[in-house]
């Protein structure tokens, strides 16, 4: 293993069992994600690309195989341990936003700061919101911002804690096209200044395209690919 | 920091009106209770201080001989204070004349709760030395006489004796009764070693100082010593009492079920609404102890403010309440401490209870919900749900009635419910298998909807029957037990007694009864005579038996026998039939009872030293509060008719007829009356204030109910707008989708009526079987209209909620989603 390497992921393999029995999703999975960088992983519905990102995030267990992120194996570790992780070194933004509806804008973004006991959480949010273009909108409900702006609210909230790595489960699925260049441009400038390695599940080819590396998922299997821009999105 | 989030999530959810339902429903619980146990405190207060009133103390010893000094100086080392008197039957001579009289001898202090009554109205005092008041008709039987000779002494008649307050109420007292002090005993010389004299000691002081009291002096009684308190069933009001304190329970501890059933219900959404929360934070790396810590917090912030509103809503109930009390009812105090620790008390142990299982699937929920938002916490088996709301129940109830009797029928009916429940849920499941989302009728559609929210609907059974059952169950219970009260004493219960009537004066008694249209009861001639064989068998005294005798235990005081040759009102047979015959009896069931007596056993009276022998041949049960002349028994007339007899009857005289008594009393000088009214008027205060306060725990009640059946409408809204927006995208008809809902609701809403009918007769029958002593019936009616009832009221509610839903556009449905 590369001492840079973000996430090494070896023979990673994860088998649900259904009424018709047992479902392989994700067959055999290698892969090596450098420090800082970013990786789109493209594929069609049910290849896996969610099973195998809540993998990576330490949000669920594989059958068989091994998962190092930052150098940390996930093997083996408890629900607290994996918690531990995610809170030290990983951050998310989901496609449908995931932000507390009953927390103001601000209150939301300074959460995952409170919870790594950060000390200055409300002024690094506040810094934050500043950045995403919402310091009119702290006090702000989710239900009163539109998508846009409640996805520029998770962004800020992705980035407050400075995670090592940071998972985008089709950041911009829920957006218009106007918004979704936005958010995406949010996305790499804050990512660029962190230094944060990406990792981007995405139906969006031109979103894709933005990351240094494409991955493509089918039938459980991982592959690199060259991305044609040009071409209609992965359905 | 995870107390700043716990914090802050508890502002702004309760700003946002999302915590209304869960603290609005342990502000219930709590309310129900505290208010309850302050209203029902007072009023104990007040009917045992009234009550008090009757045996013009709070507590009393009567012993056959003077009791031994140190029970007097434990009640100074306690701070009791006491008078004591004596009672004993001597003779009067005056004009000539001898008369069998019941002396009193009070001294001063007498009486210790209450007054007495003189002709002229109620005193302060008691006699004056070498003075005695006495009862009217004493004079009558004298003849006019300024002083009388009692033992070895001679007494002036001072006044005129109306009443004592522990008079007790016996219209068989043949002898008239004379009060005097205490100190005057000495002088007539009648008390002798080896007198029948009874000693009474009359005792208050502070209710802790009593109870301590009761506690050490008890145990040092001897069997010949009985110790005495309002509520030991020898006052008039004991029984009403006791019924009324019992209902009030049940009430409050039904409410507080219903209460729970909403915390339960509300739980649940608040642990349903916070499912993505949790998910969120532990997908950001919020540990299990932080999450934990967070809505420990949140919770405990919630019951804090449920607790606080339904403390001050019980205090206020309480002191709303008491304005409607009558105003000697109101300068009884209501405890304080005992509502605020039960109020608090059910706060905290409901919302712990009814939580902890929505709370564990809580904190069980994976963080893997936020990409696939239909993963669930770990399924807990639901046995563990319903023991610990079982157990919540039972620990309250038992807290707040402290009868093990009413709380185990409160949780046997509900775990008949969940039983019951069980059944419906798994037909549900299971025998509409097929129906699928058929959408031909509206009827199919709401079968089908029935099926497929069958977990949903399962609780919003649970909600809708349990406010049903409370419902019937109280609304039937106040019906019979108000009724029951209604029956003893109706309009117009006889308030005055009148004995000692000779047979010379029936007619013309009847007569003056005619002349002045005076409501009577039927006369009823009264023997005197003892029991002394059954089945041939010689009785012993309980006395003889204590000192080792063998045999069958009698009754040893002299019992008054009448004739009649129909059954009296307020009488009815419970076994054999009513026809005495010249050689059969009619026997009150308590004494038939006590004297283990079956039909056809044979019975020797000893009337005036001859012996007559009867035939049981019908067991009655008589109404004793009933007020109205009542016998243990009642022979034919042939037998009796050749002994020496007096009359009794008791009839009904309003303030405009009062004056009507003077007359009586003058043409029949004889013939005694007895005032009964301040006891019937007692009793009807009593009635009363029962009456309000079993409307007010009926008002409770269906607050508690709404509340529960908005708390299930409401849980179910959002499952059904997704569901309305694609049957409308598919084309159903908003008259259609109206329609099926409205049937929908009808049909959970008849289940629930259903149930809801089979439980409140279990329960009923428990109660009036095991608590309330009352006659069961069932309630045929109900069967019907319960499940109609129910049906109209969940379509009506159902239906309004949906209104807004189902008068949306599809596009506005699929927007709003």
């Amino acid at each position: 293993m590369n001492s840079a390497s973000a996430i090494v992921v070896s023979n990673l393999t994860k088998t649900v069992s259904t009424q018709a029995g047992q479902l392989t999703i994700l067959k055999g999975i290698n892969l090596e994600v450098k420090s800082g960088e970013t990786v789109a992983i493209l594929g069609p519905s049910g290849s896996g690309k969610s099973t195998l990102l809540g993998l990576l995030a330490a949000l669920d267990s594989p059958t068989s195989g091994e998962i190092l992120l930052d150098g940390v194996s996930l093997t083996g570790l408890s629900e607290e341990q994996k918690a531990d992780i995610r809170k030290q070194k990983l951050s998310f933004i989901f496609q449908s936003f995931m932000l507390v509806e009953t927390l103001t804008a601000l209150e939301n973004v300074m959460l995952p700061a409170e919870l790594a006991g950060i000390a200055d959480a409300k002024q690094k949010a506040l810094a934050m919101l500043d950045k995403v273009g919402l310091s009119h909108r702290l006090s702000h409900l989710p239900s009163q911002l539109s998508g846009g702006e409640q996805q520029r609210v998770a962004i800020a909230r992705a980035f407050i804690a400075n995670p090592k790595v940071l998972f985008a489960d089709e950041p911009t699925g829920n957006l218009d096209h106007a918004n979704g260049t936005m958010i995406a441009d949010m996305l790499f400038e804050l990512n660029a200044e962190q230094h944060t390695t990406l990792i981007l599940v995405t139906h969006d080819n031109e979103l894709a395209h933005l990351c240094q590396r494409q991955l493509v998922m089918n039938a459980g299997e991982l592959s690199e690919t060259v991305i044609d821009v040009a071409k209609e999105p992965v359905q | 920091m995870t107390a700043a989030i716990g914090w802050r999530l508890f502002v702004r959810e309760l700003q946002q009106g999302q915590l209304l339902l869960i603290i609005l429903a342990i502000t219930l619980a709590v309310l129900s209770v505290t208010g309850l146990a302050s209203v029902s405190g007072r009023m104990q207060n007040a009917i045992a201080g009234e009550a008090t009133k009757f045996i013009a103390a709070d507590r009393v010893l009567s012993s056959p001989q003077a009791i031994d000094p140190t029970i007097l100086a434990k009640a100074d080392a306690a701070n009791i204070q006491y008078v004591s008197n004596l009672q004993f039957n001597s003779m009067l001579f005056a004009n000539d004349k001898l008369q069998l009289v019941t002396v009193r001898a009070v001294e001063t202090g007498y009486p210790l709760k209450g007054q007495i009554e003189l002709t002229s109205g109620p005193v302060d005092t008691i006699p004056a030395a070498n003075s005695l008041w006495f009862e009217p008709r004493l004079v009558s039987l004298l003849g006019p006489t300024e002083s009388v000779e009692l033992g070895m002494a001679q007494f002036k008649l001072a006044e005129s004796l109306a009443r004592l307050p522990d008079g007790g109420f016996n219209p068989f007292a043949s002898s008239p009764l004379v009060l005097m002090r205490l100190d005057d005993v000495a002088k007539t010389e009648i008390i002798q070693p080896g007198s029948r004299v009874t000693y009474l000691y009359h005792f208050v002081g502070a209710n802790a100082d009593m109870a301590q009291f009761e506690q050490t002096i008890k145990p040092l009684l001897t069997t010949t010593q009985r110790w005495t308190s309002p509520q030991s069933g020898d006052t008039p009001i004991a029984n009403a009492i006791n019924r009324a304190e019992q209902f009030l329970l049940l009430a409050s501890l039904l409410g507080i079920a219903l209460a729970c059933a909403a915390i339960g219900i509300a739980a649940q959404r608040y642990s349903e609404r916070h499912y993505d929360v949790v998910a969120m934070l532990k997908t950001f790396g919020a540990s299990a102890k932080q999450i934990r810590q967070i809505f420990a917090l949140h919770l405990g912030l919630v019951t804090f403010v449920g607790v606080l509103f339904g403390l001050l809503g019980g205090v206020c109930l309480d002191f709303g309440l008491s304005f409607l009390l009558p105003i000697e009812m109101q300068q009884y105090p209501a405890p304080m401490l005992r509502p605020i620790l039960l109020g608090i008390a059910t706060g905290i142990i409901s919302a712990i209870m009814f939580s902890a299982y929505p709370l564990l699937k809580l904190l069980s929920i994976p963080p893997l919900r936020v990409i696939n938002r239909d993963l669930q916490g770990v399924t807990l088996g639901s046995w563990l749900h319903v023991l610990l709301s079982l157990l919540a129940m039972s620990i309250l109830g038992y807290l707040y009635s402290g009868s093990l009797k009413l709380t185990v029928i409160v949780i046997a009916a509900v775990v008949l419910m969940a039983l019951l429940l069980a059944i419906v849920g798994y037909f549900m499941i299971n025998a509409s298998k097929g129906i699928g989302l058929r959408t031909a009728t509206p009827l199919q559609l709401a079968l089908a909807g029935l099926r497929r929210r069958s977990r949903q609907n399962a609780i919003q059974l649970v909600g809708f029957s349990s406010a049903l059952v409370l419902l019937l169950t109280i609304f039937a219970l106040r019906q019979d037990l108000l009724n029951e009260w209604q029956a003893q004493l109706p309009e117009k219960s006889p308030n005055y007694f009148l004995v000692n009537i000779a047979p010379s004066e029936l007619s013309s008694i009847t007569q003056f009864f005619n002349q002045h249209q005076i409501q009577s009861t039927d006369i009823y001639p009264v023997i005197r005579a003892r029991l002394s064989m059954i089945n041939g068998e010689q009785l012993i005294s309980a006395e003889q038996e204590k000192q080792g005798d063998q045999g069958r235990v009698g009754i040893s005081r002299e019992l008054n026998l009448t004739w009649h040759d129909k059954l009296p009102a307020n009488n009815a047979i419970t076994q054999g039939q009513f026809n005495p015959s010249a050689n059969s009896v009619s026997v009150e069931s308590g004494v038939a009872e006590r004297l283990d007596l079956e039909l056809g056993d044979s019975l020797t009276f000893v009337i005036d030293q001859q012996a007559v022998t009867v035939v049981v041949d019908s067991i009655r049960q008589v109404q004793w509060e009933s007020l109205q002349p009542n016998f243990f028994f009642i022979f034919n007339q042939q037998t009796l008719a050749p002994f020496a007899y007096t009359s009794m009857a008791s009839f009904y005289l309003d303030n405009s007829q009062k004056d009507l008594v003077v007359d009586l009393i003058k043409q029949f000088p004889t013939v005694s009356v007895i005032d009964v009214g301040a006891i019937v008027t007692q009793l009807k205060q009593i009635v009363d204030q029962v009456s309000v306060a079993l409307t007010l725990v009926m008002v409770l009640v269906l607050l508690a109910s709404s509340l529960v059946m908005i708390a299930q409408t409401e849980a179910g809204m959002a499952v059904r707008r997704r569901e309305l927006a694609v049957l409308r995208t598919f084309g159903a008809t908003a008259s259609l989708l109206k329609r099926a809902t409205a049937y929908e609701f009808a049909l959970l809403g008849a289940i629930a009526g259903l149930l809801a009918v089979i439980v409140a007769e279990f329960a009923l029958y428990l109660l009036k079987t095991q608590i309330f002593e009352l006659v069961v019936n069932w309630h045929w009616p109900w069967w019907i209209l319960a499940p109609l009832l129910g049906a109209i009221i969940v379509a009506s509610l159902g239906f309004v909620k949906c209104w807004q839903l189902l008068t949306l556009s599809c596009k506005e449905l699929l927007q709003n989603h």
